[in-house]
């Protein structure tokens, strides 16, 4: 039983192939994206399998996504954003602005709206503190920056998200 | 300064200084290594000398200077005054990383590292809740004392400003976890992965949010996982069997030899008068004492916790004898007076049958009591050959940390991992080493994950595939069977034999999966061949190691003992029987008739077996901890042990008791000390002429320098002050040549159903392990192992109950299932309640 290979078989092959065989465990960053891409974290169940397929322990790939800081292991909304609220962005105004949305959604930081679109979260320098406030999103295929922004803004680009929801 | 490391200086020797004193050590030392082999301590967390070093605590820093050299010439600078000019770089550099050069200057004491300590030490202590007063380390902490000595006594971080952190996280269900304590040092994470090669524990997120986890299933489950304890440089790591038990500056120590497997690991007990016990002395833990030899620093999980039997209520006390049906209680007079009585007139009708975990002496007593009486002197075990490891055994001064590229080490037969876990440790890294590592099972088992070469054979064909490589390099003997002739020709066994031809040194280690005591011995004989015939006996690091099932099967060999090839007959044929610390009727069931049958049974025993409950006399005796003794180890040394506790009142040594009742043969044995036991052995076995208590207790230092009062260095692994062992010469090197027979093969039957093969766990039910509770979710169940292809075939599913019918009994079981059993075989463990003694045909039903 290891669905990721169940799932995800051809690629998986192709990501495997390419490192040499005994490498593998080089793998475990690919296939990871790979089992966040799905529901935007990794399952208990997903270190298994990715532990199973690589021939290494599921406290090693625990780990790893452990120790990076856009792997992980909970789940949150479909978007998680990630506003930087360090020293040179607050000076921005980033943290009236990080207030500002959290109000606007009726979250704290680390939070999800109840519709489980949005998680707002506040993180460390993504370094574009001249563009501040800024933010990123981790949605479950990837990451865009979204640079002088106000909570006006922001919202907006929230509600597209929901619309997009709504319509299926 | 240990003869090694005196032998390793003259290689290659690097000068340089270390706070103002000339140090000569070898290339490639490390700064913090050289500093100790100087004497001098540089302190450290992180750093452990058994592995990697991975600078991460930072405690190490040293100012670190070169000799500058002019790059026009290539000649060092000088000084005015003719002394080398000495670089020192901007910042301080971590001694545990930097391997010594040249000419290099080491400065552990100016103001600049004293402060760089200090500030590491305030930095370790931010979140550390410096709840030393209820904590395990506290009294053997590294980071106590380091503090004490290296730290400011003060913090500048805000006291509210600390982490609360979880305190009690099981790991496992024999470590617990401190996250408060935990210093970061990943001294456990290593060893799991590293020398171990189980990581089941790992690190988690960064930072000061780092965290040790396991998300394996069940948690922190590893035989290796006591070890941790011992190297963790703080409280963060403790063991259930310890943990709030006592203050180490409470407890007394006692070397001691662990008898749970023939590995023979050094260990101190470490006990304590308490009065919880009822003012009794207990043995509070059992910790590795240091023997590079032969344990290294590490012992077991089994070796570390199962101990519990010692204090076990249900200890015999009183001597019993048999008054109708009842065993009743009779004191040692009355006991010895009727086993001398009735052993007189058995001569002739005599049989002893003693168990593995018994001491030299003790088998030396028993043997010349039953010699006496013109009976046959049995050893309880599954396996045979001890005979020819007597004679071609590893030779004298063996070392398997000496095993490099050009040596080649042979298991065969072995899932050495469960059967001897050390030895599967050593050979491990001898092979990382580089020395040719040969594993021949007919299944995967762990050591396969670094051996050079696999020979898979079919169950049945151990002795052939040995037989086979003799061949492949030697005439070939007309007689050989079909297996041979098969195996030859297939590519790895030829391999193999071209890897045993070309060997520098060649050690061949047997063990006992899937076979019986004859298949045992057929398979010993052929190994012994194998390295007589490539001329590796007779000399160091050379000859044959049995992986025997008890801690000292080979000195009851060494002593006249001998497995029984079929012990049924063997028991039956002798009326009068002297059973000794074994357990048959309760091992197989069958041999109950033959106990009824037998006209008096004399039972020396801790507790009362199944044997001991058909048994005439019963005799109470003391375990190894209230005694003192020697064993031999697999690899022939000859290892003491010291009394832990006071003897319980009332039981006696074997050995003694064995004497008491040679007295009344006429036998003049030793029956108070220990000591003139073995010299009386030792003026009689050949094996070990010259040895003698003293010789045993010797030791010399031991690189690495480990359990004095820099626990900080290697942990609380204890220092060996009481003896390294003795290896004696063996057969060979005394000039005997080795009376072997070449055992002919002949082909493993053809069946049509499944064939039961016996495999060893470490953890079977055995009276040691079971008396032990803190290691009861580690029992093995009853249980077999089937190919995926079997259970498809009988419906049977993972964890499935499932009937076998084995050796004419029937029981129930728990299917386990596995790709790496070959098809048509269900392996089935010995000591967990099941008939097995060899192979054999089994039915299996859902």
């Amino acid at each position: 039983m290891n669905h990721l290979r169940d799932q995800y078989g051809k690629e998986i092959e192709d990501v495997l192939a390419r490192y040499p065989e005994t490498q593998k465990r080089a793998a475990v960053m690919p296939l990871l994206y790979i089992a966040q891409r799905e529901d935007g974290y990794v399952s208990t169940q997903d270190m298994d399998d990715i532990a199973e397929l690589l021939a290494i322990s599921t406290t090693d790939v625990a780990s790893i996504v452990g120790f990076y800081t856009l792997y992980h292991d909970e789940q949150a909304g479909r978007y998680r954003i990630q506003v930087c609220n360090d020293l040179p962005c607050a000076l921005r105004g980033a943290d009236d602005f990080l207030d500002g949305l959290c109000d606007h959604l009726g979250v704290k930081p680390g939070e999800t709206t109840p519709d489980g679109v949005v998680t707002v979260e506040a993180v460390m320098c993504l370094a574009a503190c001249d563009k501040a406030p800024m933010f990123q999103v981790q949605s479950y295929d990837g990451i865009a920056y979204h640079e002088v922004q106000t909570v006006k803004s922001a919202v907006k680009l929230v509600d597209g998200w929901r619309k997009e929801k709504a319509s299926g | 300064m240990t003869e090694k490391i005196a032998v390793a200086v003259a290689e290659n020797l690097i000068n340089l200084t270390i706070d103002n004193r000339e140090v000569s050590v070898p290339a490639g030392t490390l700064v913090v290594n050289a500093a100790k082999l100087a004497g001098i301590d540089i302190p450290v967390f992180c750093y452990h000398p058994k592995m990697e070093p991975v600078g991460m605590c930072r405690m190490c820093l040293v100012e670190i200077g070169r000799p500058a050299i002019d790059r026009a010439s290539g000649k060092p600078l000088l000084n005015k005054d003719g002394s080398p000019q000495i670089n020192f770089g901007p910042k301080l550099e971590t001694g545990c990383t930097v391997p010594v050069s040249k000419g290099m200057v080491v400065r552990g004491y100016t103001e600049e590292v004293t402060e760089a300590r200090k500030e590491v030490i305030e930095f370790l202590l931010t979140s550390h809740p410096l709840d030393c007063p209820i904590c395990d380390k506290g009294g053997e902490c590294p980071l106590q004392n380091l503090t004490m000595e290296h730290g400011p006594g003060q913090s500048r971080f805000i006291f509210d400003e600390k982490i609360d952190l979880a305190k009690n996280v099981p790991l496992g269900d024999l470590i617990f976890l401190d996250r408060e304590r935990c210093i970061q040092c990943a001294r456990c994470t290593r060893f799991q992965d590293e020398i171990v090669d189980d990581p089941v524990i790992g690190f988690s997120q960064r930072g000061r949010a780092l965290e040790i986890i396991t998300f394996s299933d069940p948690g922190f489950d590893s035989y290796w996982s006591g070890n941790t304890t011992d190297i963790c440089p703080v409280g963060a790591l403790t063991t259930t069997d310890f943990r709030f038990e006592a203050r180490p500056w409470e407890l007394q120590s006692h070397a001691s030899i662990c008898n749970h497997c023939s590995v023979g690991c050094n260990t101190t007990l470490n006990t304590r008068r308490e009065a919880k016990s009822g003012g009794d002395e207990v043995i509070k833990r059992v910790m590795p004492r240091q023997n590079e030899q032969v344990n290294e620093i590490w012992i077991c999980d089994k070796g570390r916790f199962a101990h519990h039997y010692t204090e076990s209520p249900d200890r015999l006390t009183q001597p019993l004898i048999r008054k109708g049906d009842a065993l009743e209680p009779a004191t040692w007079d009355e006991a010895l007076q009727l086993v001398g009585d009735k052993f007189k007139k058995s001569k002739g009708k005599f049989a002893a049958l003693a168990g593995g975990r018994l001491t030299n002496e003790d088998f030396f007593n028993i043997q010349q009591v039953t010699a006496k009486l013109g009976g046959k002197a049995l050893l309880d075990s599954q396996m045979a050959g001890g005979e020819m490891v007597a004679q071609v055994g590893v030779g004298q001064g063996t070392n398997l940390s000496d095993l490099r590229a050009g040596d080649v080490v042979l298991v065969i037969a072995s899932d050495l991992e469960e059967e001897a876990p050390l030895h599967w440790l050593r050979i491990k890294q001898a092979a990382e080493r580089g020395a040719q590592l040969i594993v021949a099972n007919p299944r995967r088992t762990k050591l396969d994950q670094v051996a050079h070469r696999l020979i898979r054979y079919e169950y049945g064909q151990e002795a052939a595939v040995v037989h086979a490589m003799l061949d492949s390099f030697s005439p070939k003997r007309p007689d050989q069977p079909a297996s041979v002739k098969q195996l030859l020709r297939d590519e790895s066994v030829k391999a193999a034999a071209e890897d045993v031809q070309s060997a520098t040194n060649l050690i061949v280690f047997y063990g006992s999966e899937g076979l019986d005591v004859a298949g045992s011995h057929t398979l010993a004989s052929a190994c012994a061949n194998l390295l007589i015939a490539t001329g590796h006996v007779g000399r160091s690091n050379n000859g044959l190691v049995a992986v025997w099932d008890k801690g000292n099967a080979q000195g009851a060999w060494d002593a006249g003992f001998a497995t029984s090839v079929n012990l049924a007959d063997d028991l039956a044929a002798a009326p009068n029987l002297y059973i000794v610390g074994a357990d048959p009727v309760g091992d197989r069931p069958d041999l109950a008739e033959t106990f009824e049958a037998a006209e008096f049974v004399v039972v020396q025993e801790l507790f009362l077996t199944k044997t001991a409950q058909m048994a005439d006399v019963v005799l109470p005796v003391l375990p190894y901890t209230e005694r003192e003794g020697t064993y031999t180890n697999a690899e022939r040394r000859v290892q003491r042990f010291y009394p832990a506790i006071s003897p319980r009142p009332g039981a006696r040594a074997d050995f003694a008791i064995a004497a008491q009742i040679g007295l009344a043969l006429g036998l003049e044995l030793e029956s108070k000390l220990a000591s003139l036991a073995f010299e009386q052995l030792a003026a009689r076995l050949p094996a070990y002429k010259d040895l003698t208590y003293g010789k045993l207790a010797e030791t010399f230092e031991q690189w690495p320098i480990i359990g004095r009062e820099d626990l900080y260095y290697g942990g609380t692994t204890y220092d060996n002050t009481q003896g390294l062992g003795v290896q004696p010469p063996s057969g060979a090197e005394r000039g005997e040549s080795p009376a072997l027979s070449f055992e002919a093969l002949t082909d493993p039957e053809k069946r049509k159903g499944l064939l039961a093969v016996p495999v060893t766990r470490l953890y079977d039910l055995g009276l040691t392990v079971t008396t032990s509770e803190i290691l009861a979710t580690h029992w093995e169940q009853p249980h077999i192992v089937l190919s995926p292809a079997d259970a498809e075939k009988l419906g049977l599913e993972l964890g499935a109950q499932a009937t076998i019918k084995l050796n004419n009994m029937q029981s129930p079981v728990a299917a386990r299932i596995d790709n790496r059993v070959p098809k048509g075989v269900v392996l089935v463990p010995r000591s967990v309640g099941l008939h097995i003694f060899g192979p054999a045909p089994i039915e299996v039903g859902a």
